[in-house]
């Protein structure tokens, strides 16, 4: 035996002392505030965000999947330098774990370390079960794994894979993190144990009160743990168990984004790997408080990554701005303090300005058509770059989403369209006319943008609208008028607001000639009709009445109920003692509609 | 302009209103005074007959009865027969109440009105004309080519044309009822942009027309007729040989004649 192995016998030994202290379903030690700070305390952190890597260089690990014979290959790319340091063949089914001077994860049913500088393997271990997840900081690796009915955290050299120490448990181990020597280890959804990486040794154990632990998240200045319901800030505060006098934040996720979390399931085996998870989820940074509080967030904001799309949102969740890869998805994103990095399906990595979605970088792994990538891991903390300096285009992005054929994003469509809406101007209403005449929009999604128009109510938008009025029912150039009862809805909703007299004008004429059109539905006449009375204040009245006179004693349209009402309530609401005389003559006339004649009386009486 | 209002108005008051100047008009309007109250009944065939009665009638307060009927509206199927009555004496001041039907949501109402907007040069009326080519409707469509090959609306060419290249006959028609020699040229060059059945049918029609010549510019149609392909071609030059007398000797008639004989099997 040769004296290098002294050091790791001697760590086995420590191990092996209580192993069952480690995992106890006893909660005796739970919540321990001294412990809980010594643990921390213990952690050799960065003072400032900065990648892990011992080249301390933002990089992005990334696992493609070929084409034919081709399998998978584990890409690192330089971010900084925007190009792949090394592409090596791995078969890697789990996601990637940064250490030091090494990279580690699960290949094939092996626990494969890699060389950061040359993609080459250092050391693998044998699983003697299934893998339940990994976790790595500058000097070890840690693995959680299944053996049989038991489970058991185990420590690894990171440099020489030996393994360090074992940990058993009796009940359910979820995937750990680590973070500068301190491993976080979730157990039986209900505690995160945090154990000396060096030893294996128990240093304080932390049980949710409140709610389950089921997520963690760790950077190399910060760790997080909580559930879909929130997350709580580790530090001392956390030794409580309870939302309240912890360090805990939410935010609110919209409901179109419903599947968005904090971050992948511990104890769920799907999530070990890359997965559709990843590409759902809300990305955050907290910022040290002074005071006992709940966790305030860094910009007073967060974002979401929903697929193509990320969405940035302020505390009470309004909507600050959008982003939308173009044609394909991002499949992974983290938050490095500074920037939103994503890498997309196509090997695209774009980074965002968290406060205001601005592109601040966008690279490319230069990757095979037939390469694509199924995930990636960041080790990015701190990353800033500023090589790009794009216009920030939320209106375009969101309108992005809103056009968007992929039917999967339905209800997304509806959260950019409302967002869109609360933008003013008559860009946006252009915009929200284009869903409307969008052919391959969804039918739901129209009734949201036809609804949001009439409640802009933007004055300013008025020529737009009435523009979108020109399109009339035309054989030779087959036009028919788009989304018109929507439109002319719209329109009435301008009534009472202040408007430019040549506009209404105009407005009034576009009306005009769908009420005369031969081809408006009765339902949309019974809406201009009510949009002309909304806006003329009596100009529009010879118009009115020359419709109704047309009509009066035509059963098709005479007859039907709602136009009756319609085109009386208009001529009525402003209409002087002359008009009101013709209204009865009209009721008189023999040939008059019963129901029109009926819808008269109701008005002005007999 | 009498807006629809204010003969509405006027007439709900008992009065009649016109733009066109009257002689005794109280006289007229007793004899007449029958006829008016029928053009109200609510018998559809009652009022038609009412309307047919005055649209018979040559006294100027028949015709301002027809359009203060109109004004204040009417069903469609009396309202056609009101239009057409109108364009038996027509005036002015019809235009603006038949342009007015002429966006009736009945097509068959914006058909007549189209048809009888033919007889009134005014340029809306051949506005109104040239919209109904582009109506949805099929009838009405046709009513507009008729109207505008009647009057004769140079404007109206091109919608024509488009409509002859989807297909629709009662563009051919107008458009052979409207050719002299350098639009039935142009017609010929459309020989692959538009169907050929329709481009045939056409051409004949002009060949038929005895007011079409000179005969060189006949021969040109026949020729033109000659390189369709579709059997109508066949059968137009047929129809043209067959209607036209032998003598005198026509070279369109021989070059035509000619082509059907070289073309029959021997």
């Amino acid at each position: 035996m040769t004296r290098r192995w002294l050091p790791t016998l001697a760590l086995l030994a420590l191990a092996a002392c209580g192993p069952g202290a480690v995992f106890a379903l006893t909660s005796s030690n739970d919540n321990d505030p001294r412990a809980l700070a010594d643990a921390l305390a213990k952690r050799r952190l960065p003072e400032a965000p900065s990648p892990l890597n011992a080249s301390h260089q933002p990089r992005a690990y990334v696992v493609e999947s070929g084409t034919g014979s081709a399998g998978r290959q584990l890409v690192s790319f330089d971010l900084a330098a925007g190009k792949v340091i090394w592409r090596v063949p791995a078969d890697v089914q789990s996601r990637v774990e940064v250490g030091g001077d090494f990279v580690v994860a699960l290949e094939g049913k092996k626990l494969v370390a890699r060389d950061q500088n040359t993609g080459a393997i250092r050391w693998s271990a044998s699983a003697p079960g299934p893998f339940l997840g990994a976790a790595a900081d500058a000097e070890r690796a840690y693995v959680a794994w299944r053996d049989g009915a038991r489970y058991e955290l185990v420590g690894y050299d990171g440099h020489s894979g030996s393994q360090l120490w074992t940990a058993p448990a009796d009940g359910i181990l979820g995937a750990p993190a680590a973070q500068g020597g301190v491993v976080y280890a979730p157990f039986q959804n209900q505690w995160l144990t945090l154990i000396d990486g060096a030893t294996g040794a128990s240093l304080a154990r932390v049980r949710g009160l409140d709610e389950v632990i089921s997520t963690l998240r760790v950077t190399t200045t910060a760790a997080y743990f909580g559930s879909p319901k929130g997350m709580f800030v580790l530090d001392a505060r956390a030794a409580t168990g309870h939302r309240a006098s912890a360090t805990y934040g939410t935010v609110k996720v919209p409901p179109q984004l419903e599947h968005a979390l904090y971050g992948p399931d511990s104890y769920d085996p799907i999530q070990l790997a890359y997965t559709a998870a990843d590409r759902a989820h809300v990305l955050w940074q907290a910022v040290p408080t002074a005071t006992p509080g709940p966790m305030k967030l860094a910009g007073d904001g967060y974002a979401i990554h929903y697929f193509r799309y990320v969405l940035g949102f302020d505390v009470d969740g309004n909507l600050r701005w959008a982003y939308t890869q173009p044609r394909v998805e991002l499949v992974s994103t983290a938050h490095t303090g500074y920037v939103i990095a994503g890498i997309s399906t196509t090997g695209d990595v774009v980074a965002l300005e968290p406060q205001t979605g601005a592109v601040r970088a966008r690279e490319s792994l230069g990757g095979g058509p037939g390469e694509h990538v199924l995930g990636a891991t960041f080790d990015a903390d701190g990353w800033s770059p500023s090589s790009q300096d794009e216009p920030i285009e939320t209106i375009a992005a969101l309108v992005a989403i809103a056009r968007d054929h992929d039917a999967r994003f339905d209800r997304v469509k509806e959260l950019a369209v409302q967002a869109l809406a609360k933008l003013p101007g008559p860009q946006v209403t252009t915009e929200l006319l284009a869903v409307l005449g969008d052919a391959r929009a969804p039918l739901k999604l129209k009734d949201t943008v036809g609804e949001l128009l009439v409640a802009r109510r933007d004055p300013a938008s008025l020529p737009v609208l009435v523009a979108q009025l020109a399109v009339h029912d035309d054989f030779l150039t087959g036009s028919e008028p788009q989304a018109l009862a929507q439109v002319a809805k719209a329109i009435g909703g301008l009534g009472g607001t202040h408007l430019d007299g040549t506009q209404v004008a105009a407005a009034l004429a576009a009306l005009q000639s769908h009420l005369d059109a031969a081809t408006t539905p009765v339902p949309d006449l019974v809406v201009v009709i009510g949009a002309m009375a909304a806006l003329g204040n009596g100009a529009e009245h010879p118009a009115l009445w020359s419709h109704l006179l047309l009509y009066h004693a035509d059963d098709a349209i005479g007859g039907d109920a709602a136009w009756d009402r319609a085109i009386v309530r208009a001529l009525d609401e402003h209409g002087d003692a002359g008009e009101r005389e013709l209204l009865r003559q009209v009721a008189a006339d023999k040939r008059t509609a019963p129901s029109l004649a009926a819808a008269i009386h109701d008005a002005i009486g007999a | 302009m009498v807006t629809a209002l204010a003969v509405a108005m006027a007439v709900a008051a008992g009065a009649t209103v016109s733009a066109a100047p009257r002689k005794d008009a109280k006289g007229q309007l007793a004899d007449l005074q029958p006829a008016i109250a029928a053009m109200a009944d609510a018998d559809p065939e009652v009022a038609a007959h009412a309307v047919e009665a005055l649209g018979a009638s040559d006294l100027p307060a028949a015709h301002d009865a027809l359009l203060d009927g109109l004004a204040f509206g009417m069903p469609g199927v009396v309202a056609v027969v009101a239009i057409a009555q109108l364009t038996k004496h027509p005036a002015p001041p019809d235009v603006t109440a038949i342009i007015r039907y002429a966006h009736h949501r009945d097509p068959s109402v914006r058909a007549a009105a189209l048809t009888s907007l033919a007889a009134y040069p005014a340029p809306e009326a051949q506005q109104a004309m040239i919209a109904g080519l582009h109506d949805p409707a099929g009838l009405v469509r046709a009513g507009a080519a008729g109207a505008v090959a009647r009057a004769h609306v140079r404007a109206a060419i091109e919608p024509l044309f488009q409509l002859l290249a989807k297909g629709e006959d009662p563009a051919a028609t107008a458009l052979a009822q409207m050719a002299d020699p350098e639009l039935a040229a142009r017609i010929a060059d459309h020989l692959g942009q538009v169907p050929d059945a329709q481009l045939a049918e056409c051409l004949g029609g002009v060949l038929l027309r005895s007011d079409f010549g000179p005969d060189p510019a006949r021969v040109e149609v026949v020729r033109a007729l000659i390189k369709i392909q579709d059997r109508a071609a066949v059968d137009a030059l047929g129809a043209y040989v067959d209607k036209t007398p032998a003598n005198p000797p026509r070279p369109s008639r021989a070059e035509a004649n000619r082509y059907l004989t070289e073309r029959t099997p021997k």
